[in-house]
């Protein structure tokens, strides 16, 4: 029986509060809009207490892990319900609630006087609950419960404005992009990330049928026996580590199921900051973490070569993610989507540093720790990027940087606060970025993976690049002629409510603070993953070869600040001038071509569009309108009418004037008779 | 009360019946509410049944002697049959209320403007008819015999005919017509395999059939049932009749036709795979196949539809496949998930069939294209659509999801004990459910969201149904969700029966 001081209270209270919220704000809708939005922030916070209550279990690791489960099936297969606190759901726990409950702040201020606030708020509170229900869970069934009802979630968050008028369309500018309806994109979301998530199922039932459980910490003890057994069977390892995978890479929008997240912008701006940047995105990077011991364990104690392909496969689409989302970041010209197109670009980091992390015996520890580091931070500043976003979209009215310019006199304190957040998100010491990132690149150049680490190191200048570029087009310069126009509609730029500058301000605080404590944030992870993954796991470990005779973090660093120097230079000379310019290039020119499929998003879009959307489409009109009805033309007038032709006497006479549909009986009478005949003969 | 529990169930809705048409002219519209006491009894009963059987484990059996030893009238309430009638009588029974405006309507829309007495004849006659329903699925659930279950079989496609030809839409004696052919097609094949059933077993009791174990005769017998069941659940090569059925059909009772076309995997598992499992053996791949092309393409005629109630009427044809695919799979967690999946389905179907009824009812608009932005003036219709939709897709908190999860998981063990074939039809099956969300969650965006046209908007019937239609289909939805959190209570019931056959 669970105790109120214990631990594992504290967490089930997290999750089940904010569940509890959700009626709670329907009433306190029906009964008044004050109590609504009490209701709306009250719970989030209390779950984001319960989970800070946990958090000097962090420094103590050695008394962790704590389980807690109860049978919710017995027959025919058992199922649990339960939770697991280990560093790893602790670490995210903490950081979905903490933010959530920031940003459940900033959305009263956002969505006042919103006619569908009490739905939005439900589905917010809704969120957070089914979010701490998918880190915290204790097995793979309760963790896809969770996972699919975040998914839900995002879906009907993404179309919140379901009505779809014009000014919630995202895309464009018109004539240069299509525009899109969030109701679609909604439904491209839920698609896309579906795909995933069933193919995952597949996986995790391959997973049970060997293991015989769905534990976590049951399948990580088992494993040296029973994955051997798996490996046994031809293909099954390499199957199960692309269909296990499959659903991470559609959560955390990874490619070549990366392309749902730009479009799912068109949801509320705190929305983009809670779902799409700080935490259900990162559900695919700590699912990632949560089989890592298992494939580990393949690798290196059941010694399944096939093994590795999990890891290979993670680092290699972190890797091209970050690459290519950050390529169309550079000239994305919509203020969310830029935000977009480099939180998928930083998941990659995130993916680099976990598939690095079992390619050797050596990097284990490390490269979990930086992939785990690099989620928190950017858990942090990216979700103050965003509402800073949603403030600066509120105020110009519009989502394109070209409309934006010169708005740091009038926005001073979102202006503060983005800096700082674009600052860390570009890797400058000594924000959190710059210590997390750097670790992954430390770990890649220690695991020697030199073509990754190339990648990678290119994406930091791509990052400075499109981070500055997006800051310089918003705050800097002179004023764009929107802007200019707003002034003589007598609707000038204008700072955020404190409610809503107030909740970016404690982000910004939050990244400096971290940022002062970055590399002893680094350490007590690495602590913290190093009792859970070598002691309570017993996973073996080799030490990390100093052969080579290079100081690698001297490397590391020298790279990545100039990488970030040959991104800043460019887009600030481009963009931060005072006067603003329309970058054009001559047609025909490689950069106009370079241009446009970056601008068309590799045409990666456009051929999921043609093959998958409208392909599918047309399959489906092939099988109704062509397929189907010569069928039914066929067994209810064709067959008929050809029996009516071979006994034409007999069917004169069934034949009535109202109903020619003897003829059908006529003809399923012969069947029945000769299948009788047949039967009766044998 | 308790004694002749199941013959109850089948009886009284048997039974008021005629009570309403005889006391039609006295009480009047009032007569309908024989039907719904009788169902709200026999419901109550059968809840009872299976508390009882849950805490003791004994199934129900109830002898009836109907023409001498052979052909019995025997009754078996076991762990299979009980939750199966169960949540097909709370169906009826929801029904029986979402049916009392929507019978006006039809009969407005049909007959014309009539008078009361004329109304209350139209009215109560589809009461009569609609309990034969119930009565029908009741028999199928409980019959112990093959004739006694051909029998109940046969009754299903009378109401369907009659209140079809009398209540249904456009082109409604054809189809009527159409439906009944079938019924008829799929019952011979089942008498076929019912005579040679007794021709090498001696008897009809299904008890019996594990007698031809072994024996050629098992493999004709599965193959002529395999055919009724294949096309009463619209099977690949036999789906074509389901658009036409579904679709025309009054929407009061297409929720029940769902459930009688589903009933078949019921009948399935009852009469060939309990019985004669190693003898289905060769016919368990084959089959999966069929269900899982069944899937794909019944999810592609979804698709293709604009018709709303036609588009319901297709994913019918995709979702059975699911509870094929599972039974198909001769696992035991393949067998129990799939039979939880059909009444998962049947719960769903009704919700989206009978809330597509309420749409064609307050709009008159059966086009989805000429829908769009109902959700702003009709939120509850949406909430229950989007339930439905929930259900269909196997999302939690409703009961498909841990059905899928359990299916799944036995439709993969046979994959990766059995051929690889298998465990290709696992992966395309779960794959194949992406269509389901597809199709279910595109409707939603064609029918609710999106801009409301002007006609719409100005129209003023536009707007939810009233509380007597939407509140029976809340109450499914509620089971539904109370079932999808506590699936044991199906499951243990189930597993009394399947679990020690140890597949």
């Amino acid at each position: 029986m669970l105790q109120v001081q214990d631990p594992l209270f504290c967490a089930w209270l997290a999750i089940i509060l904010p569940l509890l919220g959700v009626p709670a704000i329907y009433i306190g809708g029906r009964l008044n809009g004050g109590l609504r939005d009490l209701m709306a922030v009250l719970f989030p916070i209390a779950a984001a207490v319960c989970c800070l209550l946990l958090l000097p279990l962090l420094f103590h690791p050695g008394q962790l892990p704590l389980e807690a489960s109860w049978t919710w099936v017995s027959h025919p297969i058992a199922l649990e319900i339960g939770i697991l606190l280990d560093p790893l759901s602790l670490l995210l726990a903490l950081v979905v609630s903490v933010i959530s409950a920031i940003i459940a702040v900033y959305c009263i201020g956002y969505m006042k006087g919103d006619p569908g606030i009490t739905r939005f708020l439900m589905l917010v509170n809704l969120f957070i609950g089914s979010m701490l229900l998918l880190v915290l869970a204790n097995n793979l069934l309760l963790l896809f419960v969770g996972w699919k009802l975040v998914g839900l979630c995002s879906y009907g968050l993404i179309g919140y404005y379901y009505q779809d008028q014009r000014q919630y369309w995202i895309g464009g500018p018109e004539g240069e992009a299509p525009l899109t309806t969030p109701s679609f994109c909604g439904l491209k979301a839920l698609v896309v990330t579906g795909v995933g998530d069933l193919v995952m199922l597949g996986g995790i039932l391959i997973l049970y049928h060997y293991s015989g459980t769905l534990n976590l910490m049951e399948l990580y003890r088992t494993a040296p026996q029973w994955f051997p057994v798996m490996a046994a069977d031809p293909g099954i390892v390499v199957l199960v580590s692309i269909m296990l995978l499959a659903g991470p890479i559609g959560k955390s929008a990874q490619f070549p199921l990366h392309e749902w997240l730009p479009e799912a912008m068109a949801g509320p701006g705190p929305v983009s900051a809670l779902i799409h940047a700080a935490t259900m995105v990162k559900s695919g990077v700590y699912l990632v973490a949560r089989l890592l011991p298992i494939f580990y364990i393949g690798r290196w104690v059941a010694h399944c070569e096939n093994a590795s392909l999990f890891f290979s496969i993670t680092a290699w689409v972190g890797a091209l993610t970050a690459f290519i989302a950050a390529t169309q970041g550079v000239v994305a010209k919509e203020l969310k989507k830029i935000l977009a197109f480099s939180t998928v670009s930083q998941i990659g980091y995130m993916w680099i540093g976990l598939g690095l992390a079992g390619l050797t015996q050596s990097t284990l520890v490390a490269g979990t720790g930086s992939g785990i580091f690099h989620l928190v931070s950017h858990a942090i500043f990216k979700a103050c990027l965003f509402l800073c976003a949603g403030s600066v979209i509120h105020s110009v009215h519009s989502i394109y940087v070209q409309d934006m310019g010169g708005l740091r006199r009038y926005m001073p304190y979102t202006w503060v606060c983005m800096m700082i957040a674009g600052i860390c998100l570009m890797g400058v010491p000594p924000l959190p970025g710059f210590y997390s990132k750097d670790a992954i690149l430390l770990v890649n150049l220690e695991v020697n993976h030199i073509p990754i680490f190339v990648l990678a190191i290119t994406t930091v200048g791509l990052t400075a690049f499109y981070t500055t570029r997006m800051l310089a087009l918003i705050f800097h310069g002179s004023e764009s002629g929107h802007v200019q126009h707003l002034h003589r509609e007598g609707h000038t730029p204008h700072e955020a409510p404190i409610i809503m500058w107030g909740a970016c301000a404690v982000l910004a605080a939050m990244i400096i603070a971290l940022g002062a404590i970055g590399p002893q944030f680094a350490k007590l992870l690495d602590s913290g993953f190093a009792a859970n993954l070598t002691g309570t796991l017993k996973l073996p470990l080799e030490p990390i070869a100093e052969k080579h005779g290079f100081n690698y973090h001297l490397i590391v660093t020298v790279l990545s600040l100039g990488g970030i120097l040959a991104g800043v230079i460019p887009a600030w000379l481009l963009y931060g001038t005072r006067e603003r310019r329309q970058i054009s290039f001559r047609p025909g020119s490689l950069f106009r071509e370079l241009y446009t499929f970056l601008w068309r998003r590799w045409y990666i879009d456009p051929f999921y569009n043609l093959v998958f959307v409208r392909g599918t489409l047309k399959l489906a009109d092939l099988v109704a309108l062509h397929i189907e009805e010569s069928y039914d033309t066929l067994v209810h007038r064709r067959l008929p009418a050809l029996v009516t032709e071979k006994v034409p006497r007999l069917l004169l006479q069934l034949k009535t004037e109202s109903d020619n549909f003897l003829y059908v009986g006529a003809y399923l009478a012969a069947i029945f008779t000769a299948a009788i005949a047949l039967a009766l003969w044998h | 009360m308790l004694e002749h529990l199941l013959l109850q169930t089948i009886l009284i809705p048997a039974l008021a019946a005629p009570v309403i048409i005889l006391t039609r002219r006295a009480v009047g519209r009032k007569a309908a509410w024989f039907a719904r006491l009788g169902l709200s009894y026999s419901t109550l009963l059968l809840l009872f049944a299976c508390l009882e059987l849950a805490r003791t484990g004994a199934p129900l059996l109830e002898s009836h002697a109907f023409a001498g030893p052979e052909i019995t009238f025997n009754l078996l309430g076991d762990g299979l049959s009980l939750p199966v009638a169960l949540i097909i009588n709370l169906l009826c029974l929801a029904l029986s209320f979402y049916a009392d405006h929507y019978i006006d309507h039809r009969i407005e829309a049909i007959y014309g403007e009539v008078d009361e007495h004329t109304a209350i004849y139209h009215y109560t006659r589809f009461y009569a008819l609609f309990l034969l329903f119930p009565t029908g699925f009741m028999g199928v659930c409980f019959a112990a015999n093959l004739i006694g279950i051909y029998f109940f079989l046969e009754i299903l496609p009378l109401p369907l005919y009659f209140i079809m030809a009398m209540f249904g839409y456009i082109d409604r004696v054809r189809v009527a017509m159409i439906c009944l052919m079938w019924a008829v097609f799929g019952a011979g094949f089942f008498l076929v395999g019912s005579i040679i059933v007794y021709y090498a077993s001696g008897s009809f009791a299904v008890a019996g059939i594990q007698a031809l174990a072994g024996s050629p005769a098992a493999t004709w017998a599965i193959a002529m049932f395999l055919v009724t069941i294949l096309a009463k659940m619209a099977m690949v090569p036999f789906q074509v009749w389901m658009p036409w059925v579904h679709a025309e059909h009054p929407t009061c009772i297409a929720g029940l036709l769902a459930v009688y076309a589903n009933v078949a995997v019921y009948v399935m598992l009852r009469l060939i795979i309990i019985p004669l499992p190693a003898d289905f053996q060769i016919f368990s791949t084959p089959l999966m196949i069929i269900a899982l092309v069944t899937m794909v393409y019944g999810a592609l005629l979804t698709l293709g539809q604009t018709d709303i109630k036609r588009f319901a009427a297709c994913s019918t044809i995709s979702q059975l496949a699911y509870s094929m695919l599972g039974v198909c799979s001769m696992t035991t967690a393949g067998i129990e998930g799939g039979m939880f999946f059909f009444l998962a389905h049947i719960m769903g179907k009704t919700i989206i069939f009978s809330t597509a009824g309420i749409i064609v009812y307050t709009t008159g608009i059966r086009d989805m294209r000429q829908l769009g932005g109902l959700a702003r003036k009709m939120p509850l219709t949406t909430a229950l659509w989007i339930i439905g939709a929930l259900g269909l897709a196997g999302f939690p908190p409703m009961n498909s999801f841990p059905a899928e999860w359990i299916m799944f998981t036995g439709i993969f063990k046979a994959g990766l004990v059995g051929s690889l074939t298998k465990l290709v039809v696992a992966i395309g099956g779960a794959a194949a459910i992406t269509l389901s969300v597809v199709y279910c969650f595109r409707s939603v965006k064609i029918i609710f969201f999106g801009p409301l046209s002007e006609q719409l908007a100005a129209d003023s019937h536009v707007k939810d149904p009233p509380l007597s239609m939407s509140l029976p289909l809340l109450g499914v939805a509620a089971t539904a969700i109370l079932l999808g959190l506590w699936p044991s209570f199906i499951l243990d019931l189930f597993h009394q029966v399947v679990g020690p056959l140890a597949f």
